[in-house]
């Protein structure tokens, strides 16, 4: 086998995708995984991060079950970047209860698996000791636990995971076709290098189609029909976390939605709405964010106090079942083999599926390539743990020792573990790496040049989905001219690159901007614009840039 | 489980995940920092910062927009969070009013419930003794060696004694404060010299306790409101219609108490009292004919606590009465409002932090070219005496009170 020749090609680096690299690569197959843009730049990255018990899916005992185990497993491959949230459902009415009863008996069923308590039922006094903000009129809440995991540096986890054992990841490749012989068989994977604007193509037995709401295209690419359903999801996000616990609540239209403290910041969510359009131009509407806030202000009437820093959006690639409403569509997923449904040999899709199940997915296409390739191998992917998830980080004493703040390092201890450690070593040789860049998350310099030379980031933008760099309240009015500065000397960017770089960043940034700016961000935006254009002359810059269709209008 | 087991159930979790559900009357200082722009004017007149740099402290914005955003991990801010004087200038500059000295003691309160290992050694010291005494000071072991020592201060400053009153019913609650009550006595001495002079019916508590502000500093809410409602049960028990204090530290957490517990009766400052109550005519012709002969030429620093958590007014009240005295020359220091280091209780573990901060005020005080200086507080009279005498000055410092007394009485 040569260099450019492959067992099995994934294609799209989400959840799934690096899933299922991942377990290809440990089961001992030549693994190749194509990405067209960054890893969790799509999907996944616009997520809650909830690796949900499935309460909501009673209906579907067998899913309920399915997620449960995969929480435990989570818990056990990377707990590092896991974080429970205690969450409270308030009710207003006893009406609202009665009509979810089924919840409750059927969450608390493997509530013990995860070491969570059954739900339980709070006094209205207790559950205003516990938030304050809640409604005075509340009657009773109903309170249980779940478990959240940063899914960006899950997906870059297990594709770093797929690189230890073997696969290759290649970012910014583009499929644009495939080889498909006279006996329909799939030989052959045609992708254009966006970096280096060449095209190359590589040989492969298998391909697997994890391109969530793109399935459907890269179908097409062999000419198969695929369908799904596509659905927007929208967030706002709030600068901090506002409420002591999670609050769930039924939305004005009667589905639920929900406030998560994530992080450091807070997650209201989310929206549901059929939809046609193009998911990397899509932004939340008003109409939507709306819908959130009217719908969470019947039990916290003072949400709109709180600080707006953005809103995200993007589209669930939910199993075709039509003329129901998008709550009633199975949350299981679907593995579609072209060979049976259409013509094309070696092609294998997937549709529907969640976070909590990625790992679940990727198992069982796994078995299914082993079978196809008659190789006899037993999924590891649930006892081998992701990388930084050893053991426990004494960060007191670390912080100690470099003479690095202790936040900045707990942070980094969130996303990386004991992985962190090569971080800090790379501060023994240049302690003047110990610097803050981005102030609000807070980034260190170090961690930024580690992050660029063993994560493979090509713009700002992958660097935030690394280290969360500017996603804090002031949106990357500090961090993004230092940060380019250093992606550039690490990359040996030029000048041009280097604007518009800055440019796609700041781009980025307005995209979840735009819609929700109001209250305080009014300030902080015209800050950030006197910046960028007064002291920074950003406006004036003359690179080649096009503009983003979000920003069209100014 | 019952709805009570349940709760209890959840408290367990939430101590386990670290959180300890913000109190209804803590939302308005979590949604006042949340209106932080990250404009950075604070950083530029935090005195802590421009002591020590932003590489040891981060500074103000960053407790706004990085260090208080996510409960579960505050106890993570241990190494920063400590070296905020709470002077308040990051709140007075701020546009947006954000307010970070109340969200420094929001956070170090959770961090002494959750993670109390990682609250600095000398604030458990302290915590001890408050436990033990209800005071901020180790008291007196010996009573005779206490008024030994008073009396050696009155006799140094030439003021007479006036004994201690307490009474019911009395128009006036005198409170020293700790500093006062048990280290720097001839506040609490001079203090009642004026009272006395002006025919003042006051009285002193029978059993003197701290205001609660050093255990809220440290972060140990508990006793804090323990010490709160000591207080105010005594203050109601005596009748009284006042509440006047001499120590700056005092003035403003007495003042916020009365606020938030519905005291029902107005604190003081005794610049405040003086001035309001007295009156300028009266202090005028008190002064008449006293120690005329002597000019001194003095510079004045102003307290944080009166400044900014009380009101930039009382000073003024200060310039005044100090105007009414003939002889007395003020030149106005530069640093005449910075920070003296002495808050936040910072010297209690970073003594060199505290006392880097109050270079800048030595700097400024030398070029005033002044003899003396005066403030109307024990803990930064205690803060700058003892690092003017470190830096080999002349300068003597006097608190305010003291000052004034000494013009006040007779030949």
């Amino acid at each position: 086998m040569t260099d450019s020749e492959y067992d099995v090609v994934v294609i799209g680096g989400g959840s799934t995708g690096t899933a299922v690299a991942r377990d290809c690569a440990m089961r001992g197959l030549k693994t190749l995984l194509l990405e067209r843009d960054d890893i969790a730049s799509a999907t996944v990255g616009t997520c809650a991060g909830m690796i949900s018990s499935g309460l909501k899916y009673s209906d579907e005992p067998d899913i309920m079950a399915m997620c449960s185990k995969e929480v435990v497993h989570f818990n056990h491959i990377a707990c590092h970047i896991i974080m429970k949230n205690p969450i409270l459902a308030p009710l207003l009415e006893l009406s609202d209860a009665a009509s979810d009863s089924s919840y409750v008996d059927s969450y608390s069923a493997h509530a013990e698996e995860r070491d969570v308590p059954a739900m339980l039922f709070l006094t209205p006094e207790a559950s205003r000791e516990i938030e304050p903000m809640l409604h005075p009129d509340i009657i009773a809440s109903v309170y249980y636990e779940e478990f959240f995991i940063d899914p960006f540096r899950l997906c870059m986890l297990q594709a770093l995971d797929a690189i230890n054992h073997g696969a290759t990841v290649r970012t910014y490749c583009e499929v644009i076709g495939f080889d498909i012989n006279n006996n329909t068989e799939l030989e052959g994977i045609i992708f254009y290098n966006r970096v280096s604007g060449t095209t190359e193509r590589v040989s492969t037995k298998l391909v697997i189609n994890a391109t969530g709401p793109w399935a459907h295209k890269i179908a097409k690419l062999a000419d198969e029909e695929l369908d799904i359903r596509l659905n927007k999801g929208a967030h706002v996000i709030l600068d901090r976390r506002v409420v002591n616990v999670g609050i769930t609540v039924k939305a004005i239209d009667g589905r639920w939605i929900y406030l998560f403290p994530h992080e450091n910041t807070t997650l209201l969510g989310t929206t549901a709405l059929d939809t046609w359009e193009d998911p990397d131009s899509l932004v939340a509407s008003f109409d939507e964010i709306e819908y959130l806030l009217q719908s969470i202000e019947t039990i916290l009437p003072s949400i709109r106090e709180t600080r707006i820093i953005r809103t995200m959006a993007g589209v669930r690639p939910l199993v075709p079942e039509w003329k129901r409403p998008e709550g009633k569509v199975t949350r299981g997923y679907r593995i579609i083999d072209h060979s049976e449904t259409g013509k094309t040999k070696g092609l294998i899709s997937f549709t529907g599926g969640k976070l909590v199940m990625c790992r679940h997915m990727a198992e069982a296409v796994t078995d299914l390539v082993c079978k196809k390739l008659g190789k006899a191998a037993a999924c590891t992917t649930h006892t081998q743990a992701l990388p930084g998830n050893d053991a426990d980080v004494d960060v007191a004493a670390l912080s100690k020792d470099f003479g690095i703040s202790l936040h900045a390092l707990e942070r980094m201890r969130a996303r990386r573990g004991t992985e962190m450690l090569k971080v800090l070593e790379l501060t023994k040789e240049h302690p003047e790496w110990k610097t803050t860049i981005c102030t609000c998350e807070p980034v260190i310099e170090a961690e930024m040049r580690y992050a660029i030379r063993e994560e493979f980031p090509q713009t700002l933008n992958d660097l935030r989905r690394r280290l969360r760099l500017g996603t804090g309240p002031c949106q990357g009015t500090f961090c993004t001219y230092k940060a380019a500065a250093i992606l550039s000397e690490e990359l040996d960017l030029g000048g041009d690159d280097f604007l518009v770089d800055i440019l796609d960043f700041r781009a980025e940034r307005w995209k979840g901007i735009r819609q929700s700016m109001r209250g305080e961000q009014l300030a902080q935006e015209e800050l950030t614009l006197g910046m960028y254009s007064c002291v920074g002359n950003l406006d004036q810059s003359d690179v080649d840039y096009d503009i983003k269709p979000w920003e069209e209008g100014f | 489980m019952n709805e009570d087991e349940a709760y209890e159930y959840v408290k367990s979790t939430l101590k386990k995940e670290m959180i300890t559900p913000y109190h209804s009357d803590e939302l308005t200082i979590v949604s006042s920092v949340s209106r932080c722009i990250n404009c950075g004017l604070c950083i530029n007149h935090c005195p802590v910062v421009a002591a020590i740099g932003v590489d040891r402290f981060s500074g103000p914005r960053s407790i706004a927009v990085e260090l208080s955003r996510s409960p579960p991990e505050y106890w993570s801010t241990a190494d920063k969070i400590y070296l905020c004087t709470g002077c308040g200038t990051c709140k007075e500059v701020c546009p947006k009013n954000v307010d970070i000295p109340e969200i420094v003691n929001l956070i170090r309160a959770r961090i002494f419930e959750h993670r109390p290992d990682l609250v600095p050694k000398g604030f458990m010291l302290v915590n001890e003794i408050i436990t033990e005494h209800g005071l901020a000071f180790e008291p007196w072991a010996d009573k005779e060696e206490k008024e030994e020592s008073r009396d050696m201060r009155l006799e140094h400053l030439g003021l007479p004694f006036i004994p201690d009153i307490v009474k019911e019913k009395a128009d006036v609650l005198f409170y020293p404060g700790c500093q006062a009550e048990e280290r720097a006595q001839e506040v609490r001495e001079a203090a009642k010299v004026i009272l006395d002079l002006f025919g003042v019916d006051f009285t002193l508590l029978n059993e003197f306790s701290c205001c609660s502000l050093p255990s809220r500093l440290m972060g140990n809410e508990i006793k804090a409101r323990e010490l709160a409602k000591r207080l105010k049960n005594k203050i109601k028990k005596l009748g009284v219609s006042k509440v006047v204090t001499t120590c700056a530290g005092c003035t403003s957490n007495l003042a916020d108490l009365a606020e938030r517990d519905d005291w029902g009766i107005p604190t003081y400052h005794l610049l405040e009292f003086l001035a309001e109550e007295i009156g300028y005519a009266r202090l005028t012709q008190a002064l008449k004919g006293k120690r005329l002969s002597e000019s001194v030429h003095i510079s004045v620093h102003d307290p944080c606590h009166l400044i900014r958590h009380t009101s930039r007014r009382i000073m003024d009240y200060a310039m005044d009465i100090l105007a009414l005295i003939p002889g007395v020359k003020v030149t106005a220091s530069e640093a005449h409002d910075s920070c003296c280091g002495g808050g936040g209780m910072v010297s209690y573990h970073s003594k060199d932090v505290a006392d880097a901060v109050v270079k800048e005020n030595l700097i400024a005080l030398e070029e005033t070219g002044a003899e003396r200086l005066v403030t109307p507080c024990p803990l930064c009279t205690a803060q700058i005496e003892s690092n003017l005498f470190k830096s080999g000055s002349s300068i003597e410092v006097d608190d305010l009170t003291v000052f004034l007394a000494q013009k006040l009485i007779k030949e």
